[in-house]
């Protein structure tokens, strides 16, 4: 039991030591650039993601979805992503920031567009 | 450093020395003729107990934390499908061998332990498609 206790009061202090203080780490955040929300895509062409994500504490690197399904990862912070042909019709494309576990941080932009 | 990747770094602790106990184990069997086989067959039983006890333990802890599962990529699935079904076949082969590995002809333990010594390398091999494709 002592030694249960002087471990627990070597730990506490590290693990507060360790904590970032509040605001010392960036929000995280996603913003897709392109395509812009309502923007009409060719079904017959490659679309472009183009995307900025800070990952803030608790993200690690983003997922890329079109209408929920995860088609992508990405591990850069700021550039593009060539979707595959997208189907005609409404599709919902989302960025999404996740955990070196891939569980979704609940940061996150999606964009509607319509494919022609 | 936030609570949840202590979580995680926890798990991952209990998960490698499974896979250190499936494979080690096997390898170890297949090399080394031991007096008792069957502490071997239970050691290795009980490395794949915790494999699956480790891995179900990544779920909840992701679950405890943000209230949802990781999201896996189609690869990344097919990954965890095959790792499941090899920690089955490994936690049923080593169960056997433990019990009635003694009174199995030599040829059918040593085919079992190979077996098991595949079970464990698919898992692993697995574990890095389910790490990166995810």
């Amino acid at each position: 039991m002592d030694r249960l206790m002087k471990i627990l009061s070597l730990a506490l202090p590290l693990s507060l030591a360790l904590t970032p203080a509040p605001g010392e780490a960036a929000e995280a955040l996603v913003k897709i650039t392109a395509p812009a929300e309502g923007a009409k895509l060719d079904s017959m062409a490659l679309t472009k993601l183009v995307y900025e994500v800070r990952p803030g504490p608790k993200g690690d690197h983003v997922h890329v979805y079109v209408d929920g399904k995860e088609v992508g990862i990405l591990r850069q912070l700021k550039g593009s992503y060539t979707l595959e042909a997208l189907a005609p019709g409404s599709r919902s494309i989302c960025v999404k920031v996740v955990n070196k576990a891939h569980v979704p941080i609940g940061v996150e932009q999606c964009v509607k567009v319509a494919v022609e | 450093m936030l609570p949840e990747n202590f979580a995680y770094a926890l798990t991952q602790v209990v998960h490698n020395f499974g896979a250190v106990a499936v494979l080690g184990s096997a390898v170890f069997a297949l090399l080394v003729p031991v007096a008792v086989p069957e502490r071997v067959a239970r050691l290795a039983a009980a490395g794949w107990v915790l494999q699956i006890a480790s891995g179900a333990a990544f779920g909840g802890v992701s679950f405890y934390y943000y209230g949802r599962l990781p999201d896996l990529h189609t690869i990344a699935a097919s990954a965890l499908a095959v790792k499941l079904a090899c920690a089955a076949g490994g936690l049923v082969l080593t169960l056997a061998l433990a019990a009635r590995g003694r009174v199995w002809a030599a040829t059918r333990r040593r085919a079992a332990w190979w077996a098991v010594a595949a079970l464990a390398a698919a898992a692993l091999t697995a574990a890095a498609f389910l790490r990166w494709f995810a």
